[in-house]
């Protein structure tokens, strides 16, 4: 099979959810190939395909979930390439803030498909994710991205009742002093449908959807280190 | 009730048949407080003879107020001044090591036992003057609220043997239900299903792992079922859900088209729709009466649809001017639309 026909396939089993069959493909490509090419000619593209659907309500949320599944089983099978493969492909400048982040749900909201998705794309892009699971405060959002020097706190909300809670943690960031150095991205349901809700409760930014949140991330890391280039003139 | 059973007759009638999603704001009509009118059955009947002085709906619900089904199981809730009970947290926090719960007796639960008495006292009040409605929450959707999306869509989708472990005790639930509220007096009930939404659960997927679901729950039934478009357009998947056991109709959202729907779903099922509830509050007396004006026009000599307000119930704080004007334009005579 040539890359067209194999991305062809891979297309194929992710929209008729047949994760197995992604995996097996992917993997027959690492061995038969290189991870590289599984990743970069295959995986990647088709990502970037079904994102771009995604974002015209061309496939369902189910199909988007098979989608963070597919990467999320193709992670776990090749650990170590991973890393390695990112930092040749776009390697951290020295003295960058890491590609760390901590996610969760904000207070009160257990609505956890998106996060899960957005951990599986972020890893995928060699992202290490803290993930602080559902229902959880502003101030511990905060302290873990502290303690681990991540520079973008991802927090993610469905409906606008709870979504109104992330501006808690955009007054922690303010009250301690850290907004150059931790950015927030908000993401859910209702941030879709609302896009202006995004800056209303405090996000430095947003993304259409789980494929499209390494972009954002990346975006507001670098936003950051050029933050601290600025205050170390 | 002469008028709804015409529909099904072919008797004569004089005029078309209206409903208005009205459940939550028989609590503003008589002063009730949510928590209350949620919790007390006589309240709730009390709210509801005051929606019936006011409007005159050919059609009136039993508390609606889906989240109480799934507090029967754990989850938690949320009682806001101004509606009904919303789900907070799903029932249950991990499945992992976890039984799948029994069905639960409705004499067991507080919530449940609220909604039929609920339903008990709507019917008794109406004394057959009109059919009553019970909102169900669809088999497909309990359990959304029980685990949350993710969990059940996972599940859906990749572990068929659990995913029929939770089905089974979503299909229990919903016969039990639908017997209890059959032994209420209620005349059908009516069903969102939230998973029907293409922008969810796209229509292949959807007929391998929801139609059947849906069917087996529909043919097990007590009472004839409307389904309900849950929020969401409904028109692409008429095709799919039109042939579903015990089936009376559809509710269709506003923004599907009810020329098309008929199309799709012949001419011996019930259409219900389609002006928006939740937006009533903001719009004008204006716009409403040419909404439902264009809808009756659009229907007139359709004999089954029923005009009827769609999405969730129409909200609190809605002027009682609009729904005035949506009564004496409804109850009107049709011969005198412009």
């Amino acid at each position: 099979m040539d890359v067209r026909a194999q991305r062809d396939a891979l297309l194929h089993h992710i929209l008729n959810a047949e994760r197995e069959e992604a995996k097996r493909l992917l993997l027959s490509i690492v061995h038969e190939d290189s991870y590289e090419t599984a990743l970069r000619d295959i995986l990647e593209p088709t990502l970037r395909l079904i994102g771009d659907r995604w974002s015209k309500d061309a496939i369902s949320l189910a199909q988007g979930f098979v989608a963070g599944k597919v990467a999320e089983d193709f992670i776990a099978n090749t650990k170590g390439h991973l890393l390695t493969e990112m930092d040749k492909e776009s390697p951290i400048v020295e003295g960058s803030p890491p590609r760390a982040a901590v996610l969760g749900n904000i207070e009160d909201d257990y609505h956890s498909l998106g996060r899960s998705m957005v951990i599986s794309f972020l890893e995928l892009r060699g992202w290490s994710v803290t993930d602080l699971g559902n229902d959880v405060l502003a101030r511990d959002l905060v302290d873990t991205a502290v303690r681990i020097g991540a520079p973008v706190i991802g927090v993610s909300a469905m409906m606008l009742t709870t979504a109104r809670n992330i501006l808690s943690v955009r007054q922690a960031l303010r009250e301690r002093g850290l907004e150059n150095s931790i950015a927030l991205a908000v993401g859910g349901a209702v941030f879709r449908m609302r896009p202006e809700l995004a800056a209303e409760v405090g996000g430095d930014g947003t993304a259409d959807t789980g494929i499209d949140a390494p972009d954002l991330f990346e975006s507001l890391r670098l936003r950051i280190y050029g933050n601290q280039r600025r205050e170390n003139r | 009730m002469e008028r709804i059973g015409a529909l099904f007759t072919g008797a004569p009638i004089d005029r078309p048949p209206f409903t208005l999603t009205l459940s939550l704001y028989g609590a503003r009509l008589t002063g009730c407080s949510c928590a209350s009118y949620y919790s007390n059955p006589d309240a709730y009947a009390e709210g509801q003879r005051a929606v019936v002085e006011l409007c005159s709906p050919d059609i009136v619900f039993s508390p609606f107020a889906l989240a109480l089904e799934a507090a029967a199981y754990g989850a938690m809730l949320d009682f806001p001044e101004d509606g009904p009970p919303y789900l907070k947290k799903p029932a249950y926090k991990s499945i992992h090591g976890l039984v799948v719960p029994r069905p639960h007796s409705i004499s067991s639960s507080p919530h449940l036992s609220y909604l039929i008495k609920a339903a008990e006292k709507v019917v008794a009040d109406q004394n057959g003057a009109r059919p009553v409605a019970a909102p169900i929450v669809a088999p497909v959707d309990l359990p959304i609220l029980l685990l949350g999306l993710e969990t059940w869509l996972d599940m859906l989708l990749f572990k068929p043997d659990e995913a029929r472990l939770w089905g089974q005790l979503a299909l229990d639930h919903f016969i039990s239900l639908s017997k209890a509220y059959s032994d209420a007096g209620i005349n059908f009930v009516v069903t969102p299903v939230m998973l029907a939404n293409p922008l969810i659960v796209n229509p292949d997927i959807a007929r391998r792992t929801l139609l059947p679901v849906l069917s087996d729950a529909f043919a097990h039934a007590r009472l004839p079922i409307v389904f309900h478009h849950g929020g969401n357009k409904l028109g692409q998947s008429l095709g799919m859900f039109r042939d579903l056991p015990n089936l009376l109709g559809f509710v269709l959202d506003e923004r599907d088209s009810l020329v098309e729907a008929r199309q799709q779903v012949g001419p011996d099922l019930l259409l219900l729709g389609n002006l928006n509830g939740p937006s009533i509050p903001y719009r004008s007396v204006d716009d409403i009466k040419r909404r439902t004006i264009s809808i009756l026009l659009d229907r007139n000599g359709d004999p089954k649809f029923i005009f009827a307000s769609a999405g969730a119930d129409i909200p609190y704080g809605t002027g009682k001017e609009k729904l005035v004007a949506l009564r004496d334009l409804l109850s009107g005579d049709p011969g005198s639309l412009p």
